[in-house]
Order: structure tokens, then sequence, then C-alpha cells
């Protein structure tokens, strides 16, 4: 059923938006901030001002600076343990970044290898593989992830494994249909001919014409995967606490709702920051490799 | 004038509250039992619907005085070789189904009680037999007096025998039929319960006034709040600590925080010699590790009653035994006379539920003072409901680091059946939560439930509290939990003690002049 | 045609096993199947019963046949907490989320095909450029934060609709705009170009130089036809937003199957778990066969392929 109804990926048609408002170069905003996550992440024990689950109970529920009743030493404020939100939010870049990080590398690898295979062999094996696709995609994803969390142990890597089955279709649908037309092309088929491996073929041939196409869906898969954890940890099913992460936050700020506001506000807007730049990125990374192409 | 203005704004509430389905309440919880069945209950949570629907022999009433309630007397007799406790049930008391109660049940009651398959057999060891007399009469023999009986209100439920061996534990699942003020309409697990007023209620005078009630189960503290707030549900239980003070200025409504009948602690398991927390100076170093004082005010709004032992009001208080003082110093200190300088890794277990007020914030807490000093704890988050799973199992559980939990001691508080459960060592009936094995502590419990003169009882349960204390023995309390609930003065209502003062007995439409 | 529904019916057939399939590998990966599937206070007995009745002995694809004849006839397990058959307790929920599902569909349609027209012939007008950045927000904010903030400023602060609860229109409403806060940007640009594309054919000059009215060409004619590629786009996102439906049922404690699975997962109550995310697979995978099916009926191109 995918190939007539493509699922569209986010991003889809938002960079001819963007354009206006940063003009038509490159986002230098959305690559800051990713370069800002990148860089808490990294850097977090360094950059944090405090220690993100160091409690201090006196401290607790403090507001954001600007407002009244804030102070410089917690620009954004604390939660109702007392732990400073900035150093929290740095901190949950970190695991942000980490498992998005190994879900790409994993996901992008496993899904080229198998998008690869279906395209150049075609028949059975392309079969297999597209059948599989649709497989993996009649399971939505959230609930895939509830029944895996019911049988792994909670924490980084059972989200790493839920992303990844999830994400594999995304790299191996396109890179399919990719390699399908490249394998028309008479380079390859002169290849071939002459006897180059197909190891060889794969890796000289097919690899460098769809590293473009990867790259940007990593970048686009980046925002999509930070959503997707910080659903997971927000129902309690991801990230386990004290490790901090952005949906956990929420989770824990619910409570207090109606006593302090920046609990649920400041994590929610580091998501949608990271998500946000991470789909301008990949939509002029894609604008800019191919002009041509509308459909990722 | 005034009586005029009484008799006016009296007739408005009633034209008001009579439109519709007028005594109707809807109320909201947020913890749900599992179990209705009070004869295989595993927590103390399970009361909040077995009380609805089953009665025991002796109730506690609003006043906190213990006072016959199935019974119509009782006493105990110790003239004999054995002591024996002899009971004459009311006359006519009534099941749902209209079954009149008789010794029989309360025999079947016991049978069930005491089967090992129930994870409170262990409050029948003493109990050598039940034995019936004629319809209204029996007495319960003992191998050894058990101090634990009478505060448990003589621990027996009320169950009609009958139906229960006609329908089965399905059966009984699926509609719970008692002596209780409310009868069993209908049950959506996770979502409501819905009971309505049994007519032919033995007690006139704790009958409840609505004719349904309709209890919803919303978990989450926010929506909970706001079921109320936006006048889905009359009345709420758990007030979170956060909004009591918002809730206080709400025109119309009524707030009321109470002492819950239970005490929360942190339970350690010590049974393991290779295990730091065997040694009593890292159990000394946790007591000194954490700032309770700064947890009950910062976290819970200052809903808590700081305790070393035993609550205020309780069997065996003793306001000299104070708390461990905050002292992270000290803390370090044994952890390094202990020979753990470089600190100790421990299994932590956070218990998460909607029944005890941010109990997950505290425990997070707790194990942030803990690392602090040296204790670091890996958190594992344990839902209530999966360790209720766990406890289902006729053995203890197993946990082998720091769980904060907690064990109801009643109203106005006795430790007897709490100490059985979770300091006495595991086995043979006792300690079905117990991490911790003392001889010298378990023949003190033994001595202690086995008496029953009240000045005895008194003076051995202080002794106990200090041993257990200096030890950090059974678990270290922490703190006896304020619950807050709050309803619309269109509702009449006032708290019961059951089930953790969540026994839906006085509540109503509003009439004038009897709000509370 | 025909060849074209059977491909498709023996597709979805596929599909549903091999999610089966998934449900099954993931009970195996657990180590243990019979602990997953029995209360904790099973007895021996009862565990040697299981593990009988499962073929744990015998090799794996034997095991994997009872476990699809065990699904065929309906039996998904047992709710050891609620002392149910596990499907039960998950179909009474389904109502509840289907009800979501489709008031988040009518929220992002209602919101996506005025969007979608308006910014088509207002091209890189002021409500072009307000519904390009709705969208690029859009995508960026999970709908479970949406919830969030829709819960303290509309029903707390203004306290303007319940937050909580299920039964009328005015309780749908938040729930619904959480869940159908995502789709709507995809479902604009869509709209828009597909649009665009049919205001630039040759039919629409030739209308227009018939002279009919220009809201007529755009609403009538032009939606019409820039409406094929939308009904697609609803059907994948409805099948997603009744995955998406188990985040936002937890923040506004809907009484709907995700919320039960959530818990289920929490109590440690596997069968129930197992339930839910075999349903939604089901349900997925019908809804795309609708879609394709229905697409097969408007676009000619596929009937008589």
């Amino acid at each position: 059923m995918s190939d007539v109804a493509p699922a569209p990926l986010p991003g889809f048609g938002v960079g001819r938006a963007m354009r206006r408002v940063v003009g038509r170069g490159f986002p230098w905003i959305a690559a800051s901030i990713l370069l800002l996550v990148l860089v808490c992440a990294l850097g977090s024990p360094l950059i944090a001002p405090h220690a993100p689950d160091a409690i201090s109970l006196r401290d607790a529920m403090q507001p954001p600076v600007w407002q009244e009743g804030g102070t410089a030493r917690f620009l954004l404020g604390t939660d109702n343990l007392g732990r400073d939100i900035l150093s929290r939010i740095i901190a949950g870049a970190r695991i942000s970044v980490t498992i998005a990080a190994y879900a790409i590398v994993l996901s992008g690898f496993i899904g080229a290898l198998l998008g690869m295979a279906a395209g150049y062999f075609g028949g059975v094996v392309d079969a297999v593989i597209s059948r599989l696709i649709d497989i993996q995609m009649s399971v939505p994803a959230l609930p895939l992830a509830m029944l895996f969390a019911a049988v792994l142990p909670p924490g980084e890597a059972m989200v790493v494994i839920v992303i990844v089955l999830t994400y594999w279709t995304w790299y191996a649908r396109i890179v399919r249909g990719e390699v399908l037309s490249l394998r028309e092309r008479d380079y390859i088929a002169l290849a071939k001919v002459a006897g180059v491996s197909t190891p060889m073929i794969f890796l000289r041939h097919l690899t460098p014409n769809i590293l473009n196409i990867m790259l940007v869906l990593a970048t686009l898969q980046f925002g999509s995967v930070i959503v997707f954890e910080a659903g997971l940890s927000f129902l309690g099913l991801g990230i386990q606490p004290p490790q901090v992460s952005w949906g956990g936050m929420l989770a824990d700020g619910r409570n207090f709702i109606e006593v302090a506001w920046w609990l649920i506000t400041i994590p929610g807007i580091a998501i949608m920051a990271a998500c946000l730049a991470s789909n301008l990125l990949g939509d002029w990374l894609r604008d800019t490799f191919d002009p041509m192409r509308r459909q990722i | 004038m005034t009586i005029l203005r009484r008799l006016l704004a009296g007739g408005l509430t009633l034209a008001f509250t009579t439109c519709g389905y007028a005594a109707e309440v809807v109320v909201a919880f947020g913890a749900e039992p599992v179990q209705v069945d009070p004869t295989r209950s595993s927590a103390g949570v399970d009361l909040y619907f077995t009380n609805l629907f089953y009665e025991q022999l002796l109730a506690v009433n609003p006043d906190l005085e213990r006072v016959n309630w199935l019974a119509e007397s009782w006493e105990v007799d110790q003239n004999g070789a054995d002591t024996v406790i002899r009971v004459t049930l009311r006359e006519n008391v009534r099941f749902h189904n209209g079954d009149i109660l008789t010794s029989e049940d309360l025999r079947y009651a016991y049978e069930r009680q005491s089967d090992p398959i129930s994870r409170n057999a262990g409050r029948f060891r003493y109990i050598r037999d039940l034995v019936v007399l004629d319809d209204r009469r029996f007495e319960i023999v003992f191998d050894a007096p058990d101090g634990a009986f009478i505060p448990l209100n003589l621990a027996l439920w009320a169950i009609p025998r009958r139906y229960f061996e006609e329908v089965g534990e399905a059966g009984v699942q699926a509609h719970p039929i008692g002596t209780g003020p409310w009868k069993f309409v209908s049950r959506k697990p996770r979502e409501e319960l819905v009971v309505e007023r049994f007519e032919d209620y033995w007690n006139p005078a704790a009958q409840p006034a609505a004719d349904r009630l309709v209890i919803k189960i919303i978990p989450e503290d926010t929506t909970r709040v706001a079921a109320f707030k936006t006048g889905a549900v009359d009345w709420i239980d758990a007030v979170p600590p956060a909004l009591i003070a918002d809730f206080e200025t709400l025109p119309g409504v009524r707030v009321v925080s109470l002492p819950a009948p239970n005490n929360l602690f942190l339970n350690i398991n010590a049974t393991d010699p290779k295990h730091p927390l065997y040694d009593v100076r890292v159990r000394q170093a946790i007591a000194h590790a954490i700032d309770f004082d700064a947890i009950i005010e910062f976290i819970l709004y200052g809903q808590g009653i700081r305790t070393a032992q035993l609550a205020p009001g309780s069997l065996g208080y003793d306001p000299d035994l104070a708390p461990y003082p905050y002292d992270p110093e000290r803390a370090r200190a044994l952890l390094t006379e202990a020979g753990f300088e470089r600190g100790v890794n421990v299994n932590c277990y956070n218990l998460t539920t909607p029944r005890e007020p941010y109990i997950k914030e505290m425990g997070e807490a707790v194990f942030a003072y803990l690392t602090t000093v040296g204790i670091r704890c890996r958190i594992v988050q344990l839902e209530y409901g999966a360790w209720i799973n766990l406890a289902r199992v006729n053995a203890r559980p197993m946990m082998d680091g720091i769980l904060s939990t907690m064990w109801g001691h009643g109203l106005p508080g006795d430790p007897t059946d709490p100490w059985s459960g979770h300091l006495h060592s595991t086995g043979d009936g006792w300690g079905p939560y117990s991490y911790h094995a003392d001889p010298e502590l378990d023949r003190m419990v033994e001595e202690f439930r086995t008496t029953l003169d009240p000045a005895t009882r008194e003076r051995l349960a202080r002794q106990l509290a200090r041993v257990k204390h200096d030890r950090v023995a059974g678990g270290l309390p922490t703190y006896r939990p304020m619950i807050t609930f709050a309803w619309r003065d269109t509702i009449d209502y006032r708290p019961w003690p059951g089930a953790f003062w969540r026994a839906m007995r006085h509540i109503g439409p509003a009439r004038a002049g009897t709000s509370h | 045609m025909r060849r074209y529904v059977l491909n498709r019916l023996w597709q979805g057939a596929v599909a549903v096993v091999g999610a089966l399939l998934i449900v099954f590998v993931a009970q195996r990966l657990s180590g243990d199947p019979v602990a997953l599937l029995l209360p904790m206070d099973a007895t021996e007995a009862d565990f040697e019963a299981m593990r009988r009745a499962l073929g744990l002995d015998r090799p794996l694809p034997v095991q994997f046949v009872v476990f699809l004849r065990d699904a065929l006839t309906g039996d998904f397990g047992h709710s050891y907490l609620w002392n149910m058959p596990a499907m039960d307790l998950v179909l009474e929920r389904l109502p509840a989320t289907l009800e979501l599902a489709l008031a988040g569909l009518v929220f992002a349609l209602a919101l996506a095909v005025p969007l979608g027209v308006l910014s088509a012939v207002h091209r890189g007008g002021w409500i072009d450029n307000a519904a390009k950045l709705f969208a690029m927000l859009g995508q960026a904010m999970p709908g479970f934060w949406v919830g969030l903030l829709l819960i303290v400023f509309v029903a707390v602060q203004l306290q303007w609709l319940p937050a909580y609860g299920r039964g009328t229109v005015g309780h749908l409403i938040l729930p619904a705009i959480a869940l159908g806060w995502y789709p709507v940007a995809a479902m604009t640009r869509t709209l828009r170009s597909a649009m665009l594309d049919i205001m630039q054919s040759d039919y629409v000059r030739m209308e227009r130089a018939i002279g009919l009215p220009e809201r007529a060409i755009v609403w009538r004619f032009a939606l019409r036809n820039a409406a094929v590629p939308l009904v697609t786009l609803i059907g994948v996102y409805f099948a997603n937003m009744l995955g998406g439906a188990f985040v936002i049922e937890v923040v506004f404690a809907w009484p709907g199957v995700g919320r039960a699975v959530v818990e289920a997962v929490f109590a440690r109550d596997f069968p129930v778990v197992q339930a839910g995310v075999i349903l939604a697979a089901v349900i997925f995978v019908v809804v795309n066969l609708i879609v394709d099916l229905t697409y097969g009926l408007i676009d000619p191109r596929i009937r008589h392929e």
C-alpha cells in the first residue's frame, strides 16, 4: 500500500516558507540552533551552571529570571525539587542527541543496505524486502514502542531499538527507488560486464550516489527522533530518571501546570526548536542537492 | 430573619439539587484497587472499594472511637486455658441479596482469610479455630492471645457464604455482595465504579443520603483537579498539596486535610550479610543523609507529619524519641567507619502511585540526598500496580535495596500488624514484606503481639520502637502524610475513617443547615 | 480492477500476519513468554500447561503457527489484572479511540482545506505566508505538548472547555486539536500544490474564458479535483492518528485503547499490551486498504492498470 500512498515526511514544503523568513540562502538560524544543541550535548557537564540532578529543596519552584521572584542563579527557573531548568535542558540535549545519533546511524545503515539490495537485485529479493517494509509500516510506531517497552528493560537501548525499527523503512523505501533508477545507468551495466564484484558495485557506484539523499533524510530524521523520544519519555516508557530527558521533564512538570508554567513550557520549546531547526536544514539540503526533487 | 433566610436558602438548594437525578453524587479517586473481594486483598488500596460493600465486626467512627459494628457484643475470655473471643452478631443484618448474616458466614470468612493463598493469612496465625455456637453466636479460640486482632477490628470480613460458593471467585469479582451501605451496580476498570444505596441497610445512622454514587478513577493530578474545577465531579480525593492554598480560595468549595492512617517508610533490605545495607552504620548513614523536614516543607507543602517511628496518637508513640537529625557529615563519617569511604552502590526502588501525594518526587529527593553522601542510588521506577502484582505471590517480593513504601497503621494507630509484616523476619506467615532478620527483634515482636493488656502493650511498643530506631530495623520511618479532600457545598459530606478516610458513608445532596 | 482489489487484499493479509509476527518475536525477545502471559502467582502447573499450550518445546515456526491459530480464533490471552479476555478489554475502549481519531481528522480537515485553497488562490499573499508559518511551527510541536498547553491556557486559565472526560462535543475539542495538530501542515501543503496545478490547467483557463465566476471555479471544480491526492493522505493520517491517539489519550485521561495499553505496560499486564498493539495494527491495515480501494475508484489510471 505504501507505493500508492507514501506517507509524507516532516518538512514537506516547509523550506520555501522559511526562505521568505530567513532569505534564500543558507538557513543560518536553523543551523545555529542545531549547532547550539550539539554544543550542549557534547559539552553539557562543562556548560551547565549546575549539576542537572542536584536537588536544592530550598530553591524549589523559582520562576525564570525575567519573572518577578526569579533570580540570576537560575536563569530558566527551577523545578519542584529545586533543580536548575537550564542545566536540565542542557543535559537533556545530550540524551536526545546521543539517542538520535545511534538511531540515525543504525536505521540509516540498515535501511540503506536493504533498500540498495531491493533496488539492485529486484525480483524475489525486492519482493521480500518490500513486503518487510509493508509489514513494518502496518504497525504504527507508538503501539510498537509500547510493545517493546513491555518486554525490554526501559532505557536508552530500548528507545534506540524502537526508533530503528520504525525508521529503517524511511531509508529503505527511498534508497530502493533511487537505486532502481541508477541500476539502469550505463556505468553500472559496464561495471557488471567488466566483472566488478557486487559489494564493489554497492560501495563504489551506488553508495556515492545515495549519500546526498541519505544526508537529507538523516537531517530530517533528527527532528523526528527528538519528538518521538520525547513522547516515549513523557509516557514514562523511554528514558528513566534520574537521567534527564526533555519528555521526562514535561511529564514531571505536568503535575504543576497550574503553579509553574515554565516547567512544561521550556522543555517543549527546546523540543520544538530542535525539531524545527532540523526540518529547515533538511529542506535546505534537499533543495540544494536536488532542486527538482520534491518527493522526500 | 435568619431562620427565614435559611429556609429560603435551603429551599433553593433543594429545588436546585432535586432536578434531574437529584441524589447522585460523582466523586473522583486518584488510585484504584483491583480486588473487590476483602478476603483476597493484598494492599491497603483494595479497601477503597471493599469498604463500600463489606463490613467488619467492629469499626472506628468519625470520632476515632472503636465501636461495635456487625457485632452486637463481644468479650475476651482469658479465664480458661485458652484465650477466647466470644461474639454475638446483630440481629437481622442483611446482605445485598437479602440473605441474613449468620455465624456461618464469619466461619467462611475465617476459612478464606486464613487460607495460605491469602496474603494476610499471617493475621490468623494465633487462631486455632472459629467455632459456631448458633446462628448469631460464635467464638474465636486462640493458641495465644493476639494483640493485633482487636486493632484490626477483629480482622474478619462479613461475606455471604452461600453467594460466594454459588458464583465462585470470578462471580464475586464481577458482582461483589456484602452487608455494606452501598450496592454494586457496575464497574469499568480504570474508568468508574457505580454503586447505589442499600435500602435495607441495618444501620440508618451510617447510611449515605445519596441514592447513587459514581466513583471516577482519575490518576493524573492535573486532570483530576480540572474535573473538579469544571464541575464534572462534586468531590475529589488527593488534592495536590501544591494546590491546597488555591482550593481554599475557591468559592463554594470545602477543603479538609486529615492525617492519613498510613505511615511512609523506606524499606531497606538488611538480610544479605554481603550487602552494605546489612551494616547498621550504613543504615544509620541513610537516616542521617536525608533532610525530611525540608522534604515535608518544600515538596509536600507542609502536608506531612515527621515521625521517628510512630505518629502522634498511635499506641506506642513516644514524644521523647526524636528522628535522626539531618547531618550529611555524620552520614559520611558513618559510611567511612563502616569501611565504605568511597561510597556504596544501591538499588533504589521509587514507588509511584496517585495514592500518596508526590511520593514519586519525594522518592527522587530521598535518593538524590543519599547519592550526595555517597550512597549512590541506581533508581528503578516501580509502579504501585506492578508492586501489588508482585506481592500477590505468596512469598516476599524481591527487593534488593531501598524501597519507598508505606503501611497502614489504622486510626488512631497501632503498630502490631505493620511490625508483624515488615519488621519480624519473613517466613511462617510472618513478615510478608519484611527485609530484616534480627532474632532479638523477632522475640520482641512476638511478645508484643501476644500481649493483650493495654498498659503492657504501650510499654512494649515503646521499647520496641527504640530498638527498631537504633538499629534502623524494618526500614526507616519517614512521615505520615496528610490527605486532602475537596467538595462543592452542593453536597453534604463528612469524612469517615474507614478505607483511609475514603469510606463514603456521610455523603449526599446538601440540605439546609446540615453541611459540615 | 478485480486484480487490483485482490492484490491489495492479499497485501493487507500479509501485513496483518506480519504484525502478528512482530508481536510473536517481541514475546520471545523477553526470554520467557510464559512469564509474560501468566500472573505472578501462577502455580508451576499453570506454567506447565501454558508451556504446552504455546508449544514451547516445539520449533519456532510451529510455535508461530500455534500463535496464529490462537489469534485467528480470537484468543489473545487473558488480562490477569482485570480477570477478563485481553481483547475484550481493549475492544471495549475502541469506540473512544475511534471517536477521538475521527474528531482529530475533522479538525485537521476543517483547518487544512480552507488554508490550502486560500493559500493557493492568494499565492504569496498574507494567508499563504501565514499558512506556511503555521505549518512550520505545527510540524515541530509535538501533539502531547500542544495538549498540555491547551489544558493550561484554554481549560485551566480561561475555563472555556473541559480538560477531562468524555461525553459531549465540548469534551472532544481539546484532545481533537492536540491530535489533529500535526497533519494540518502536510494536508495544507498537499492541497495547495494540487490546487496550484489545477488552477493553471487548460480547463480552468477555459472556464475562466467562458466567464464562470472565480469562486465557483475554485470551490467547485478545482477543489474537487485537488481533493484526490488529499484522500490518500486522509487515510494515512487517520491510521497514524489512531497510533498518535495513544499519547493524547494519556494527556487528556481519555478512556481509549492507548491509555489502557500504557497502564498495562506499567502494571506488567502483557496480554493487554499485546491485544492493543494487534488491534492497532489491524485497524491500520484495514484503513489503508479502504483508502487504496477508494483511490482505485477515483483514479482511473489505477482502475485500468
